[in-house]
């Protein structure tokens, strides 16, 4: 039985289409990740399984009821908010007991429940405490202990870890993953960090424009993006996609660029749309700026260095004016107006369609 | 760093206006005090004797020993705190109402409400009694105290301070099962205890000294708040009664007002100083 069943879910607000025929289906303590940008309807979505919104159409079933027509309290989920929502005027034991008291939990049980939550997340002694008198990093955690006394079927994240800063957030990231493994239930985080959803989740699912654009565990994401949205927003620099014409021919695609460079991809030639526009999709990794004795595919412009350290991003303009991201090691001696070579990996490559779809090498 | 230092401190004319000021203001009150303090027989003729002794609790005894007066703060009593209770309890209601739910003609039924700040009192004043007179409520309890629950900035004020509370809370409160009355009685109303002590503290000092209402409504002298009974007793009793004994009056009026003062401090200046919210 799955954990969480979402089927044609739809909303509204005031005539602006939100989200549009949602399917989803969840496995029962899978880590989910809703990564998009802002507006995407990642956050909407999981306010509608909170039943803090409904949606207009649509169903959402946990563990085989649909529990879309419930009040939040009777559906057996927990939600983490972005500002953690702790009521400031009750101690913390006061508001991890807040659920339990009203489902009519008896007392010794609360107490036991809390003094678990409390053990594990490390908050024993604040458990007398108002949340003014914590941190940021506290008040997550008693945020977290409040949906873990309620032992739920399903833990609801909102953007837990983006009222933290960098080192705190590190660190919470990594408390994330331990307290997945010592709760029975799934979790669904929504976030707009790819890099939590990649370190995180099972399964990512990507959002934009008001549909899901792609579902897939992190690494799929990334080396089989099934649109240039995904592309685009997973990966850090983004993936350069250049528009290109496709070579005739059997076996791989080959594509050529507006500069006249040839790319030779591993994609096979069945299966790509008829016609010979395509865009063609490649990685930072993938594009290598040459040294002495490498074959370039092509010669490009430095328009910025970025060194990182260990290696150097390289943006440039090939001689069409497509702007193209190579990397360099991390002693790289290219400067800005510099004329390099780029070598091209064309194996790594992706290919899209006029209508965005992504075409992948078989086993990538 | 001199300057930082220097800005907090008072220059010392700054304190001599201060302390004039005070004096100014203390003065009436203590002279109230020392005329309350007299035999009433010495004060004939020559209210300058409170400037000196002997001095006396007799007018106090005489107050305590006088029924009317003590019913007078008793029905002050019952009316103020009536009026307190009573508009805690709407304006709080209809705050988290305006602020909370999602109900239809919600925006002109608030609008309505800020127009009603903008109506005097005084322009009502007939339908009013007119309406108190039907009903059959002039010199009665509700009678006194219904006029003050209509209150739009009690209404206004509790609404601005409930939008200010994150929804998130209600939001939280809601995924831990809570009904809408649970949210509102133990999730919102704590939250808003700054603001309610602060209308409390305006409302009952308000009803306290209102006067006009009262003198309409309560016709009978024994329902007669304590700040009318005051006045008829200045219009029929102070040439047999006495300066000292109407002064004791003035004094034992404003003790509740004095006592409401000094717990409340914070929360008038707070007021005063436009930073209630928050």
């Amino acid at each position: 039985m799955a954990g969480l069943e979402l089927h044609g879910v739809r909303k509204a607000f005031k005539g602006v289409q939100v989200l549009d025929g949602v399917d989803l289906t969840v496995a029962p303590r899978e880590f989910i990740a809703f990564l998009g940008p802002s507006g995407s309807g990642k956050s909407t979505l999981l306010r509608i399984i909170a039943g803090l919104e409904t949606a207009d159409d649509g169903e959402v079933i946990l563990e085989g009821r649909r529990i879309d027509t419930l009040p939040p309290g009777d559906r057996g989920v927990a939600m983490v908010f972005q500002h953690y929502a702790l009521y400031p005027h009750m101690s913390v034991r006061e508001n991890m007991a807040f659920g339990l008291k009203n489902a009519r939990v008896p007392k010794p049980e609360i107490d036991g429940l809390i003094e678990d939550a409390a053990r594990v997340l490390e908050i024993n002694e604040l458990l007398d405490r108002k949340p003014g008198q914590l941190s940021g990093g506290q008040r997550q955690r008693v945020a977290i202990g409040r949906a873990i006394v309620k032992k739920p079927k399903l833990f609801l994240l909102d953007e837990p870890l983006s009222n933290l800063d960098a080192a705190l957030r590190l660190r919470t990231r990594v408390e994330l993953a331990q307290l997945r493994q010592r709760v029975d239930a799934g979790v669904i985080m929504v976030t707009h960090d790819q890099a939590e959803a990649m370190t995180l989740a099972d399964r990512i699912v990507v959002f934009n424009d008001r549909r899901i654009q792609q579902v897939a565990p992190p690494m799929e994401i990334y080396s089989r993006p099934a649109n240039t949205f995904v592309a685009r927003f997973v990966g850090s620099p983004a993936m350069t996609i250049i528009p290109g014409k496709l070579q005739n021919g059997s076996g791989h695609a080959a594509v050529r660029l507006g500069d006249g460079a040839l790319i030779e991809t591993a994609i096979s030639r069945d299966g790509l749309p008829p016609g010979e526009r395509i865009e063609i999709g490649l990685r930072p990794e993938s594009v290598r700026v040459t040294r002495d004795g490498d074959v370039a595919t092509t010669t490009a412009k430095v328009v910025l260095v970025e060194r990182l350290g260990e290696r150097s991003l390289v943006y440039a303009q090939l001689k069409d004016g497509t702007e193209i991201t190579a990397e360099d090691s991390g002693l790289s001696t290219a400067r800005s107006g510099d004329e390099i070579g780029l070598k091209i990996d064309g194996a790594a490559a992706h290919l899209f369609g006029a209508d965005g779809t992504g075409y992948h090498r078989q086993d990538a | 760093m001199a300057a930082s230092i220097q800005r907090g401190r008072l220059p010392w004319w700054g304190w001599i206006g201060l302390v004039v000021g005070a004096a100014i203001m203390a003065a009436p009150l203590v002279w109230t005090l020392l005329l309350s303090l007299k035999n009433n027989a010495e004060l004939v003729g020559n209210s300058g004797a409170a400037l000196s002794g002997p001095y006396t609790l007799e007018n106090y005894v005489a107050i305590l020993g006088n029924d009317r007066t003590l019913r007078w703060l008793l029905n002050s009593v019952i009316v103020s705190l009536g009026t307190t209770v009573g508009v805690l309890v709407l304006c709080s209601l209809a705050g988290y109402g305006f602020a909370r739910l999602d109900f239809p003609f919600r925006r002109t039924l608030f609008t309505l409400v800020l127009l009603g700040l903008a109506i005097p009192s005084q322009a009502v004043i007939l339908p009013q009694h007119q309406l108190f007179a039907t009903l059959g409520l002039h010199n009665s309890y509700p009678g006194l105290i219904l006029p003050g629950l209509i209150t739009s900035f009690g209404v206004f004020f509790m609404t601005t301070y409930m939008r200010a509370i994150p929804k998130e809370l209600d939001e939280a409160a809601m995924l831990d099962g809570a009904s809408r009355f649970t949210i509102f009685w133990k999730v919102i109303l704590p939250l808003t205890v700054p603001a309610q002590s602060t209308l409390a503290v305006f409302t009952f000092l308000g009803s306290w000294n209102d006067y006009w209402w009262p003198l309409i409504s309560a016709t009978r002298s024994d329902m007669y708040t304590l700040t009318v009974g005051l006045a008829s007793s200045q219009m029929n009793y102070a040439q047999t009664s006495g300066l000292g004994f109407l002064m004791a009056q003035a004094v034992f009026a404003s003790i509740p007002i004095f006592v409401v003062y000094v717990i409340f401090q914070k929360q008038i200046v707070r007021a005063m100083a436009g930073t209630a919210v928050r």
